[in-house]
């Protein structure tokens, strides 16, 4: 900047070069706090973790870190033949792959109900959708656990009500894992809802009408229509919904600790155990930087698929 | 499910943080001032009550000032990390039994002194601290499991307490078929420490001189021992997380369990005057033994405390048997120290009786670094696939041995 001004010489009144520069100072001294925080609590550990994923960091090593052993990529060939994290990773990509899709049609059906509704109910259901979203997930999985208890919990008696003897839902390899999707769907679809709802009642009336007159059926209508108009935001909410369902923790960590016989284990919580039970801080690195390359592979793609050159 | 990805970033943004400590730690020891002041980290009731005893301490030795840190006992193990790697270290601290063979191999553990006789310890309890060869730490209070069955069902179904394992599997089966009870025994399908006994009553062990033993045919035994209460439908084939057995224990559904001495107050307190008289409790049953599992908690001190001396005498004070007997009135600790059961209440009562002799034959798990991970990666996860998952007891054992030996001693 100021050798922008150095070379407009006298061209520049010197007021305008001060001014520019104090309202960038203004700006960074804006940005000052939040850049201090991404520095010191986000940068410098996020360089410093992958410096670890190279390294054979354990407990040995806690009071000299220097002393720790650079091993190279052997953290990273340990993943590959790692049968624990290959199944933690299986079931991570299970609870993303059937876990994400119901989640978007489930927000999208509730948005598109509450957008015909009209009267005093929107309100009423809008809040009771979205109610989940802002309550405490531990809260909630503590509640859940109790509900889905084979011996006492509310589901299976009322499964025992219409006489079905339901299964031990979090006990079984079999339901354990369906479980838990189910919890994080519910969970999650309202504030999907919520997005959904406002991109939809941002559509313009007109076309509606438009369609109407072409005789188009409502099924067409949202085909043509409001799907078309809505990729922007599916495309939004696909990659925040994965993004978040890629780093599955509380859920089954509250539920099942990662069992029965680690079928609920996810990538995330293969890290914390790694990383803060085992205190095999170097390998537990490499599982994190493997996830993250997961992240930002999955949104890569979700942005190159959903990506449409009209909207976007 | 936000923070997790971060997990491994907020594991070094702990390190960063406590190495910068460090330096001011280590010269503040450097310039040596001995203050006399002695700190001590303690979990839960203990970290509550103990500046009770402190001030007992400072009163007979005016010139050292106490001072008593309470920490939870879910932070405490983060805690002591931490303090480790920044050299933030308290002069002493309570330790879990279990966490004694990785902060022996961080260092940073002060040897016990000459002048502490080990042999005043009940035996299992010691062996908690000596790790290769070297006592780090003294037991400070003990527990040991033993078995809780209700006498009434018992009764019903004509069993006696069992003394063997062979009486237990029969007791097992008869109060499930006579005596109405849902399970005959409540037992973890991926538990080691409800495992580990049963290896230790066939006269087993996980590890003999640094050599990983899983695959002995004392193990295999075990584990096919194990296995018939699950193959059985004795004991349920799962624990949901945050399961507590002594509400099955009160309804009747799990007569019996495996415990330590807190289970008796927590009876007491959920079953009221409708149990009293219902149930009690008996020592572990036989193979070739009767060995079960002691936990506790030991005392450690820091060689990075500026006051070590003083430090010990504080420890030393602790092991005095009148105060681990009225620390045992204090807060139902049971002491470690094997002298401070001749007198009172643990000297009469039957219960505590019992527990006092079980704690002569009982034994832990040995202090390696590694042992927290072997024993959920292979004893919990192979023990739950013999249990539940199918596998044989010798493909089991097989795994064990082979998981265990690759994650290593060291």
């Amino acid at each position: 900047m100021s050798a922008a001004a150095l070379e407009h010489g006298q061209a520049v009144p010197r007021r305008t070069v001060w001014s520019r520069l104090s309202r960038h100072l203004t700006g960074w001294l804006f940005a000052l706090p939040w850049l201090v925080i991404f520095l010191v609590f986000l940068a410098i550990p996020i360089l410093a973790s992958l410096a670890l994923s190279f390294t054979g960091f354990g407990i040995a090593n806690l009071r000299d870190w220097f002393s720790a052993d650079f091993v190279g990529l052997d953290n990273y060939s340990k993943l590959l033949s790692d049968e624990r994290f290959h199944k933690a990773a299986r079931n991570t990509a299970i609870f993303v792959v059937v876990g994400v899709p119901l989640t978007l049609a489930s927000g999208l059906v509730a948005a598109l109900g509450l957008n015909q509704a009209i009267g005093r109910f929107q309100a009423l259901f809008r809040v009771g959708y979205y109610l989940p979203v802002v309550t405490s997930i531990v809260a909630i999985a503590v509640i859940w656990r109790y509900l889905l208890n084979p011996d006492f919990g509310l589901v299976n008696a009322v499964l025992g009500l219409v006489g079905i003897d339901g299964p031990n839902w979090l006990g079984e390899k079999s339901t354990a894992l369906a479980s838990i999707i189910a919890l994080g769907v519910w969970r999650n679809f309202g504030f999907d809802m919520v997005i959904f709802l406002a991109a939809l009642q941002g559509i313009n009336p007109v076309l509606y009408e438009a369609a109407k007159v072409d005789g188009a059926t409502p099924w067409a209508m949202f085909r043509r229509v409001t799907l078309p108009l809505l990729r922007p935001t599916i495309l939004f909410l696909a990659v925040i919904t994965s993004v978040g369902y890629l780093q599955l923790f509380e859920e089954p960590f509250v539920m099942t600790g990662g069992g029965p016989l680690d079928s609920t284990l996810s990538v995330a919580m293969y890290v914390y155990e790694q990383g803060f039970r085992f205190l095999n801080l170097g390998y537990a690195s490499a599982v994190a930087y493997a996830l993250f390359i997961a992240i930002v592979v999955l949104t890569f793609i979700q942005f190159r698929v959903l990506r449409s050159d009209e909207y976007v | 499910m936000k923070r997790s990805a971060w997990l491994a970033a907020v594991a070094c943004i702990l390190v960063v943080i406590a190495g910068c400590g460090g330096d001011d730690g280590s010269s503040a020891g450097g310039n040596g001032k001995a203050s006399g002041e002695v700190t001590i980290w303690a979990m839960g009731t203990e970290g509550e009550k103990l500046g009770m005893l402190a001030k007992d301490f400072m009163r007979t030795n005016p010139d050292v000032k106490v001072k008593v840190t309470p920490i939870a006992w879910d932070v405490a193990h983060d805690k002591l990390i931490t303090a480790v790697a920044g050299n933030k270290t308290p002069d002493v601290s309570q330790m879990g039994t279990t966490w004694m063979g990785e902060f022996a191999n961080t260092g940073a553990l002060d040897p016990v002194p000459d002048d502490i006789d080990t042999s005043q310890f009940f035996e299992g309890a010691r062996d908690t601290a000596v790790v290769d060869g070297t006592t780090y730490g003294v037991p400070w209070y003990v527990e040991t499991r033993v078995l809780y069955y209700r006498t009434d069902i018992a009764k019903k179904a004509g069993v006696t307490p069992p003394k063997t394992w062979d009486q237990l599997q029969a007791a097992a089966q008869a109060l499930k078929e006579k005596g109405g009870a849902k399970y005959g025994i409540s037992l973890s399908p991926n538990n080691w420490q409800e495992f580990l006994p049963f290896v230790w009553q066939n006269g087993g062990d996980v590890i003999k001189d640094n050599e990983m033993t899983f695959d002995s045919p004392e193990v295999v035994e075990a584990l096919k021992y194990y296995q018939t209460f699950f193959k059985d439908g004795l004991t349920a084939d799962s624990v949901p997380e945050g399961f507590d057995v002594t509400q099955g224990f009160v309804a009747g559904t799990h007569p019996m369990f495996f415990s330590g001495p807190w289970h008796m107050s927590l009876i007491e307190e959920q079953g009221g005057a409708d149990l009293k008289g219902k149930w009690d409790i008996a020592p572990m049953p036989k193979k070739k033994t009767g060995t079960s599992f002691v936990g506790g908690s030991d005392l450690v001190v820091f060689n990075g405390s500026d006051n070590k001396a003083a430090a010990w005498a504080f420890v030393k004070y602790l092991l005095r048997p009148d105060v681990q007997r009225k620390w045992y009135a204090t807060v139902s600790d049971l002491p470690a120290v094997q002298s401070a059961w001749e007198q009172g209440k643990l000297a009469t009562d039957p219960h505590l009786q019992l527990f006092g002799e079980q704690l002569k034959d009982a034994k832990s798990p040995p202090p390696i670094p590694k042992w927290e991970q072997i024993a959920a990666e292979a004893v919990n996860a192979e023990l739950e696939k013999a249990t539940v998952g199918g596998e044989s007891a010798e493909q089991a054992a097989k795994n064990m041995q082979q998981k265990a030996s690759s994650i290593g001693t060291e």
